[in-house]
């Protein structure tokens, strides 16, 4: 994922290069492409309650050997007594940090505010690694085995390891329409597949920059889509013309394969298609709209029991 | 000013890329090197091996003999009498290690072609022997993968497999990948300071021939950047270290291809064993010998 070592040496001479000429493209053309701000609702507010974010463990059996952090988020207004709605998300650690694109806790903290979303917890998951026998030898990298196969895997380890875990502390829903997942490139088709292959568990998907191409054989799911009976989720994808072209696929092109198949097939979606980069910075930039949309259809001030 | 155009090219080089380092197919390939027929005449070519100049010897498993290419570019026989043996590679002591399973056994040919015998009562296909000497084979008639620690004790260490075939270790020796031919992947397992394997795990899923369900897999061979290449009856599949695959390259001939090795003075030119065949090509990856990696590699 980090990948700041490439600026190192005779590198940075030519990324610098490059980042004159795209400042100078920015003053004289406007709004260059992929040029996206953070609104208010990423920024931290005053008087605004802020949530804990609290780093723990993890060592799997469903992908055996695996070690990862994760971080869980509770908001302020989290009440044990009433089930919290829950929404995962896959390379968490940058999702949950508050100086990245995302910055989740802080846009959690003032829309449950504002009662424009739920109470809900976030559960931020890095991918796994099985780490060496000795300390000298590489580790086995798991992201995109568990991020870009198309399988029930993922949603087996969400559905028996994580949300079992997390749900010893706190009182997590179990109701579909109430959880969500959401992630960025891999982690994007991740959040679909999860739902896809458990949508009486997940009904709610979030896709930045999703990679439905075919990496592990991702690319099959527009088909699908528009052979399969509709299933109850409800996505929301972005993604931009400047993203990815490569030996796995085309991002713009298989991103909008996707949302006319869901389109076809009657899905309950939506599709931002900017002019970015494979980053997160358009994705970012949307964050507090599109969990204002796909949180739409649960009340945010659930009755009191 | 300095600082904020060091930190803006940081965060535009961080923010464009999200997935690792691409290895597409141009990456490897040379555009016009084809494959060039090195050796002919034979029944069923094996176990390609390179030694410490970077010559390449090969196995003919119904032939029952053992050749090299000279420094002619010729065949030329290495062992005369082979007894069926398969799988090749030379170890951190300079011997061509070799599956004799015509007689059930591990063997170490010296220089002059003289082998002797490491292990006995074993059925063998292919094998790795690591930087200390140790060795894992596979074994796919019982379905099972031996070791032979660097002491010449031999056990099995997994079970299970439908038939596992070709086997390669990551650069660093952490990770065992073996073929299994009777499904779509190849498994990866964690390699123990003991000796034994865990987490084993379909690291890799290979592209499969229209209507079937197995691939055939079978020799393997690895890159200096992780790059693993395992002969299949599609073509010669490759995957990154993410266990992605990055291309399909095409076999020389319509027949079975069986392995592949990176051989010459600078382990650039890739060579594979199709049949009745050895062929050739300059590629732009670099192989590797697992006794010129140092640990931590």
């Amino acid at each position: 994922m980090n990948n700041l070592g490439l600026a190192a040496g005779g590198a940075r001479l030519r990324a610098l290069g490059t980042a004159f000429m795209v400042l100078a493209a920015m003053s004289s053309l406007g709004r260059a492409a992929d040029d996206y701000q953070l609104g208010p609702d990423s920024q931290r507010q005053a008087d605004v309650p802020e949530g804990t974010v609290t780093q723990a463990k993890w060592t799997s059996k469903v992908f055996d050997g695996t070690e990862r952090d994760y971080w869980v988020y509770v908001p302020k207004q989290y009440d044990k007594a009433k089930p919290a709605c829950v929404m995962v998300f896959q390379d968490g650690g940058s999702y949950v940090d508050k100086s990245k694109d995302f910055r989740v806790p802080i846009v959690f903290d003032n829309l449950i505010h504002k009662q424009q979303m739920p109470v809900t917890i976030g559960i931020f998951i890095n991918p796994g690694v099985i780490p060496p026998a000795k300390p000298e030898e590489k580790p086995r990298p798991n992201r995109s085995f568990e991020y870009d196969t198309p399988s029930p895997q993922y949603a087996d380890f969400l559905l028996k390891e994580i949300l079992p875990e997390v749900g010893k502390s706190y009182n997590l829903t179990k109701k579909p329409e109430e959880r969500a997942i959401c992630g960025i490139s891999s982690g994007g088709i991740c959040a679909w597949t999860v739902a896809w292959e458990r949508p009486e568990a997940f009904r709610k998907v979030l896709s930045h920059v999703g990679s439905f191409t075919n990496i592990r054989g991702g690319h099959v799911y527009p088909s699908l889509i528009r052979k399969t009976e509709r299933k109850p989720i409800r996505v929301f994808l972005q993604d931009g013309s400047g993203d990815l072209d490569n030996l796995h696929g085309n991002w713009p092109l298989a991103n909008q394969e996707m949302a006319s198949a869901l389109k076809f097939a009657g899905y309950d979606y939506r599709f931002e298609y900017g002019d970015g980069g494979h980053n997160g910075k358009h994705g970012g930039s949307l964050l507090p709209d599109s969990l204002r949309w796909l949180w739409s259809d649960v009340p945010a001030t659930p009755a009191a029991k | 000013m300095s600082r904020f155009l060091v930190m803006t090219v940081l965060l535009l080089v961080g923010s464009t890329c999200l997935s690792a380092q691409e290895m597409a197919l141009r990456d490897v390939l040379i555009d016009g090197e084809g494959w060039q027929m090195v050796a002919q005449g034979f029944t069923f070519t094996e176990g390609p091996a390179v030694d410490l100049q970077g010559n390449l010897y090969f196995t003919d498993v119904f032939g029952s003999k053992i050749h090299r290419i000279n420094a002619q570019g010729k065949a030329e026989v290495f062992v005369d009498q082979s007894f069926g043996t398969n799988g090749l590679i030379f170890g951190p002591d300079g011997r061509l290690y070799g599956c004799q399973n015509g007689k059930k056994r591990i063997v170490a040919y010296d220089a002059a072609g003289e082998s002797k015998t490491i292990a006995e009562d074993v059925q063998s296909n292919d094998l790795v022997v690591t930087r200390t000497g140790a060795i894992y084979f596979t074994d796919p008639e019982n379905h099972q993968i031996w070791y032979i620690s660097p002491q010449g004790e031999k056990r099995v260490v997994d079970r299970g497999l439908g038939y596992p075939n070709g086997l390669k270790l990551w650069a660093d020796q952490g990770t065992l990948v073996v073929a299994d031919m009777k499904t779509d992947h190849l498994f990866a397992f964690r390699v123990e300071a003991d000796g034994s394997l865990k987490f084993k795990q379909p690291y890799y899923t290979l592209r499969l021939p229209p209507g079937k369900t197995e691939s055939g897999a079978d020799g393997m061979t690895i890159d200096s950047a992780g790059r693993i290449y395992v002969a299949t009856q599609l073509g010669l599949q490759f995957f990154d270290p993410q266990g992605r695959l990055c291309g399909v390259i095409n076999k020389p001939q319509n027949a079975w291809l069986s392995n592949a090795v990176f051989a010459g003075k600078d382990l650039d030119t890739l060579y594979v064993t199709c049949m009745n065949k050895v062929y050739k090509r300059k590629v732009k990856a670099q192989g590797i010998r697992y006794f010129d990696v140092s640990p931590g590699k």
